[in-house]
């Protein structure tokens, strides 16, 4: 067989690599695909890791880096853990995360929902409610404040025109009660769609023959909703809430561009603060220590979500 | 065509139509009015009440794309208007004294946005294939460790970054970024392109073993083409992401290699915020990802999902 | 709760990896929560202690 294709490779490449690449084992290909991903990886993210565990221990300052260095134990830790203003972030953080995930899976099984009814046009509206999450969050972001002024704002002039409330009697982002709200608003507008989609797949796994079995044993429509239909989308739902918690408990960009977590400290979400003390106060020791905790805490969420999404991929 | 008592009736369907049409309308809203304030003047985007329809000006991209000064009124008579953008900018009393950084900054978001997909894919293609359909040690570890990488708060892991470019010189460089970029979307290649790969038989690869095929021919012969599709919807995924983050870039790039997301909100005009450049800037940095969206509908879920959910 | 016991003696991954993910859930809790800073306090020794088992007794045999 002259013509076969390892013939050809054999005469088109010297010969000496054609017998170095055929003498290549399955054990040892295998370790040349994965080592590059592997050593990338180890290097922009195990290796800054431990740096930071490291530096957690410490009172290292980057912008002194000729002041002596300390080894301050756990003492950055009990600081962090004990700081009421650190506690504050957190329940802010809390308030964002709590509300944009009530919302969003409410909004969006809704709509997965009824777009399961497989109107005339749904693809296109499916398409159209997406944009937002596809989009960049800094610069949807920065724009929500100019939909958000008082005034001229297109958010204010609506809401204004639906509630009879003069568009200038109220500022979204400038309103220490308003301010959380305001942030809740955009996430929800941009990430609902997120949820929409993965209910959507779970409404669409569910086998029509359920409901036809459901209908012969004249099950009501009622019934079947809260025992077929929810059941079956659960663990969807447990996969979207969990990604959307760790998402916006380290959310960033979005709030900043919008709030600049001010009015006063009102939306300053615990990854803002960080960056604060991290890049403007320059205590890095102090943020290492503060990173860490965040870590451990996604580490943990991403652990049982990696567990849910092991549990979808089965079904 | 038979009676299924899973279809929908008539009003049914007409009522979920209007109510999902609804809340589309609502959704896109934000997204045109930054299309159309893009096209008003100055003075029409801040008009009270906000206006709908104005006069249409490309007023925004001009003064996105360059620096102006104010002139004397001798001086406007002196140098007339000889371009569109030049006439566009004298009306306002102003004279064109060069471009402005914008360019320069969405440069920065293409080159960093397709060398980082590239390698990406590249790397993540390889590990895919290794992890698809070679033993392993340890292997369901490894895929954790990868997913988890993309978990990460982007500002707990700028702080050693931060010092490590620092040291190696790759602060504010395209390199820096773009291996960054790679590091943070492998996580997301790998896990999508394992799926794409897994769906390929095996039984393709077995035969051309049998034909004499050695692995590496196997792999870019027959697995590479099967999984093209899969191939061309990560790297738009991969683009997507470097295109839009925003943490990375404000925290590690200033003057040199900064991308657009960082520089689009410090567009400040001559008399506060120029609302109708941002808009410009925005429309030319988000109207490109729509189309994609579009183009992607059918793996959207894939992606978002890292491929746990097919559809 | 029976076989979830027997499964926690005989060193079972199911019931195990519950309860970090238990332990995991309750540190987030405690951190995010509005009334006690003491159980603030101790919320990341709550959700190490989780995350660490978590890691563990995901090796356990099904």
């Amino acid at each position: 067989m002259p013509d076969s294709p390892s013939d050809r490779l054999a005469t088109a490449t010297p010969s000496g690599v054609a017998r170095t690449i055929r003498g290549l084992s399955d054990r040892t290909i295998a370790w040349i695909f994965v080592a590059p991903t592997i050593f990338l990886l180890l290097a922009i993210n195990i290796f800054p890791l431990i740096w930071t565990i490291r530096l957690s221990f410490t009172n290292y300052r980057v912008n002194r880096p000729n002041a002596d260095v300390e080894w301050v134990g756990l003492q950055n830790y009990q600081r962090i853990l004990n700081d009421p203003d650190v506690w504050a972030t957190m329940q802010a953080t809390a308030h964002f995360l709590i509300w944009t995930i009530v919302l969003q899976v409410l909004i969006g099984f809704a709509l997965a929902w009824l777009i399961n009814r497989k109107f005339k046009g749904n693809d296109l509206w499916t398409t159209i409610i997406v944009l937002p999450m596809m989009l960049s969050p800094a610069v949807v972001g920065n724009f929500w404040t100019f939909l958000y002024q008082p005034q001229i704002g297109l958010f204010n002039t609506v809401v204004g025109y639906l509630t009879g409330a003069a568009p200038d009697s109220f500022s979204m982002i400038g309103d220490v009660a308003l301010a959380p709200w305001s942030i809740v608003i955009v996430d929800t507008w941009m990430w609902t769609p997120f949820v929409m989609l993965i209910c959507l797949a779970g409404l669409r796994s569910i086998p029509d023959s359920i409901y036809e079995a459901a209908e012969c044993d004249r099950a009501s429509a009622w019934r079947q909703f809260w025992t077929i239909t929810v059941p079956m989308v659960l663990p969807f739902l447990m996969l979207a809430v969990l990604f959307r918690g760790i998402e916006n408990f380290k959310m960033f960009d979005l709030v900043v561009q919008l709030t600049g977590g001010g009015p006063g400290n009102t939306t300053t979400l615990t990854a803002i603060d960080l960056k604060r003390e991290a890049f403007e106060r320059w205590r890095t020791g102090y943020a290492s220590a503060y990173a860490v905790i965040l870590f451990v805490t996604v580490f943990g969420l991403a652990s049982i979500y990696v567990k849910a999404l092991n549990k979808v991929k089965e079904r | 065509m038979s009676y299924s008592v899973t279809e929908p009736s008539k009003p049914q369907k007409w009522i979920a139509g209007l109510l999902v049409a609804a809340y589309g309308i609502i959704t896109i809203l934000p997204l045109l009015w930054i299309i159309s304030t893009s096209f008003k003047s100055q003075n029409d985007a801040i008009a009270y009440p906000p206006e709908v329809f104005s006069e249409f000006t490309l007023g925004g991209y001009v003064n996105l794309f360059t620096t102006q000064t104010r002139q004397s009124a001798e001086a406007l008579e002196a140098n007339p208007p000889e371009t569109w953008y030049d006439e566009i900018v004298h009306e306002r009393g102003m004279a064109i004294v060069g471009p402005s950084r914008f360019g320069e900054r969405f440069m920065n978001s293409v080159i960093i946005g397709f060398g980082s997909t590239f390698l990406s894919v590249f790397l993540g293609t390889l590990a895919a294939y290794a992890f698809s359909r070679f033993r392993i040690p340890l292997k369901d570890d490894l895929l954790f460790f990868i997913l988890s990488t993309r978990m990460m708060p982007p500002i707990a892991v700028a702080i050693p970054i931060f010092l490590m470019f620092r040291g190696l010189g790759l602060s504010d460089t395209h390199a820096g970024m773009i291996l960054l970029y790679t590091a943070v979307n492998l996580s997301l290649s790998v896990w999508l392109l394992k799926g794409f790969i897994d769906e390929i038989p095996r039984e393709y690869e077995e035969a051309a073993l049998i034909d004499g095929y050695t692995r590496f021919q196997a792999f870019y012969k027959v697995v590479l083409p099967q999984a093209a599709t899969g191939i061309a919807s990560t790297a738009i995924f991969c683009l997507i992401f470097a295109w839009n983050e925003y943490a990375f870039a404000v925290l590690l790039t200033s003057g040199n290699a900064q991308t657009a997301p960082p520089f689009i909100p410090t567009i400040i005009g001559v008399t506060g915020q120029d609302w109708p450049a941002v808009a410009a800037g925005a429309t030319i940095f988000l109207v490109p990802v729509m189309v994609f969206t579009i183009l992607l509908r059918k793996h959207l879920l894939r992606g978002i999902t890292f491929g746990a959910v097919r559809k | 709760m029976r076989t979830f016991l027997t499964g926690l003696l005989r060193l079972r991954r199911g019931p195990w990896e519950m309860l970090a993910s238990i332990l995991i859930a309750l540190g987030v809790v405690m951190l995010m929560q509005p009334w006690l800073l003491i159980a603030y306090s101790y919320s990341f020794i709550v959700t190490l202690t989780g995350t660490v088992m978590f890691i563990i007794v995901s090796h356990f045999p099904e």
